[in-house]
């Protein structure tokens, strides 16, 4: 049984959140391989400077807003397909942004127009698999749940399978860096190119979460939904849109961590509540810090070699995802 | 609301061929008719779920399709038959989600609360308002969206067989409830094979057969001519009760 939800609960729940997505943000950068002399930092002395604020803080900063995407995200698509496995990865979109960017990779491009091939790469795969996918189940009027979910897996597929040719026919260097970056790490970027994806999570979110009552009528079913006056064709395009901007932004700058789009807002919805309004924010702070903890985790326990935070996520993830659906359903 | 030359096929399946008929507020219409007739599709097309092939539907004069979905959703409410969801919402929170097209801010107001509150006493599942709704049984969760569309207020109730899983004495509440609406001025319209329930509670009968609407009759003459009756089974009799209602008997 549940206490009922009521404003000042949902405001506690969202603070607390963002209380951990700050301290966070704080205390993360001061962790790696090398100690951190705080003094010598503000001192703007070399190695220490240099480290904390174009490696560690940047890194940090990626893996909160690339976490939080890929969470809010993968609560964004469970709530639109009222599947719990429906994910980014599930619906393709991952995999054609991967697809995209190791294209980029093989013809060893760096950069397209002035942008950064990687993001443009894995932009364009995202939006033509998603483009697909909505395009092969659209019928009737409105796109359907289950043929979504089926023509996502089925180009996830081919999209890995292409991913593969490539990879067999490069050369090694090149094929080196396709496997570095599919393994999904986070690593130091550039301030400019944190902050355009900076800008494009802040607005989607926005966008999304005045929406969040009515993701909470769609969870239900869609004619539910458009029977208490949800406007469906509007909310759900918006979604799409949304969604694969958060999924191909958060990709293109680190590779595929999929995990994060499953797990997060699983325990989001078991734990606090199902309620968007609640859901989705609260996804979104918790991924984020998730993904930046993991990552921290995976410069330390095997330094000097670094451990992608993917994997980190997959090892201490999934074994607590299994126990959570074991006491749940 | 009026209806007038309605057709839909799902695919090469030609479920209604031409369907019309208009209702006036203060009317309570049994929509019958065998498993397949079309029941929920016209139901979905009166509600604006569903668009027609050809014909219209129009309410206060208006083609339903220039509606927002939000005005829409302020005069109609349908009610779907049976939702299955694994999502722990309270029942509560399932109700208040009937108060939508109400409610312009991102939390719902006191008003709204209140409102959902009147509609779960009058569906009798105040009790356990704060249970997830998965874990109810299937009567419990039919009174739960039962309660959500009349949270909604709407002028129009389109519902599709909502004595599902009710017990008895929650069948005759429900109709009860909708008999009371009516009265007020609301339009309902439910799709049942109830038939003695039907004609306890509703003011008319409308039987869909072969695509069209076979039968429209009040219920006061229900009892004079059974040819309504036949379109259902050749096993169905009308007698009267000793208060001088119609009632219908198995052979």
């Amino acid at each position: 049984m549940k206490a009922p939800q009521s404003s000042a609960s949902s405001f506690g729940w969202i603070s607390g959140c963002a209380v951990l997505f700050i301290l966070a943000a704080v205390i993360l950068p001061l962790i790696g391989p090398t100690g951190i002399d705080m003094q010598r930092v503000f001192a703007k002395l070399a190695p220490d400077y240099g480290i904390f604020v174009e490696l560690r803080i940047t890194r940090v900063l990626l893996g909160l807003l690339a976490g939080g995407a890929l969470a809010l995200g993968g609560g964004l698509f469970q709530a639109m397909l009222r599947d719990s496995l429906a994910t980014p990865y599930t619906l393709g979109v991952s995999a054609g942004a991967a697809l995209g960017a190791v294209l980029v990779l093989a013809l060893d491009l760096e950069r397209i127009l002035g942008f950064p091939a990687l993001w443009l790469g894995s932009m364009v795969g995202a939006g033509a698999v998603l483009a697909m996918v909505a395009g092969a189940s659209w019928r009737g009027g409105h796109i359907s749940g289950v043929r979504l979910l089926l023509t996502g897996i089925s180009l996830n597929s081919i999209c890995s399978a292409f991913i593969l040719l490539i990879y067999g026919v490069v050369r090694e260097r090149r094929s080196f860096s396709i496997t570095q970056w599919l393994l999904g790490r986070v690593d130091s970027v550039s301030y400019t190119a944190l902050f355009v994806f900076a800008v494009a999570v802040t607005l989607t979110c926005a966008i999304l979460l005045r929406q969040a009552r009515a993701w909470n009528l769609i969870a239900i079913g869609e004619t539910w939904a458009a029977s208490r006056g949800v406007d469906l064709q509007r909310v759900m395009l918006t979604g799409y849109v949304c969604g694969s901007v958060l999924t191909a932004g958060a990709i293109a700058l680190t590779g595929p961590i999929g995990f994060v789009g499953l797990i997060v807002p699983h325990l989001v919805r078991s734990r606090i509540s199902p309620d968007n309004r609640l859901l989705l924010p609260c996804s979104f702070l918790l991924g984020g810090v998730m993904l930046a903890a993991c990552d921290a985790i995976g410069r330390v326990v095997l330094a000097p070699a670094e451990l992608p935070a993917g994997a980190v996520m997959a090892v201490i993830g999934g074994p607590y995802l299994v126990w959570v659906v074991r006491r749940r359903f | 609301m009026e209806v007038s030359g309605v057709a839909f096929a799902y695919g090469s399946n030609v479920v209604l061929k031409s369907v019309g008929f208009s209702a006036n507020p203060g009317e309570f219409v049994a929509l019958l008719g065998l498993n397949g007739a079309g029941k929920s599709t016209i139901l979905d097309i009166m509600a604006g779920l569903r668009t027609a092939d050809s014909g219209s539907v129009r309410i206060d004069g208006r083609e339903l399709k220039q509606w927002q979905a939000r005005d829409r959703a302020r005069w109609i409410s349908h009610l779907p038959q049976g939702i299955r969801s694994e999502l722990p919402f309270t029942v509560e929170q399932i109700v208040l989600m009937g108060r939508y097209a109400h409610a312009d801010q991102w939390f719902e107001s006191e008003e709204d609360v209140q409102h959902a509150v009147r509609a779960m006493e009058r569906m009798q599942c105040l009790a356990y308002r704060h249970r997830s709704y998965y874990t109810l049984s299937g009567g419990e969760r039919q009174r739960v969206l039962l309660a959500a569309c009349l949270a909604q207020e709407p002028k129009v109730l389109l519902f599709d067989e909502p004595s599902t899983y009710l017990d008895v004495q929650q069948q005759l509440q429900c109709f009860s409830t909708l008999t009371k609406l009516a009265e007020a001025g609301a339009l309902c319209v439910a799709v049942t094979h109830d038939l003695n329930l039907a004609l306890a509670h509703c003011t008319r009968l409308l039987v869909l057969h072969d695509g069209h609407i076979a039968a429209d009759t009040p219920v006061l003459g229900a009892a004079h001519d059974a040819a309504w009756l036949s379109l259902l089974s050749p096993r169905l009799r009308l007698v009267e009760t000793p208060e001088g209602r119609p009632w219908v008997v198995y052979r």
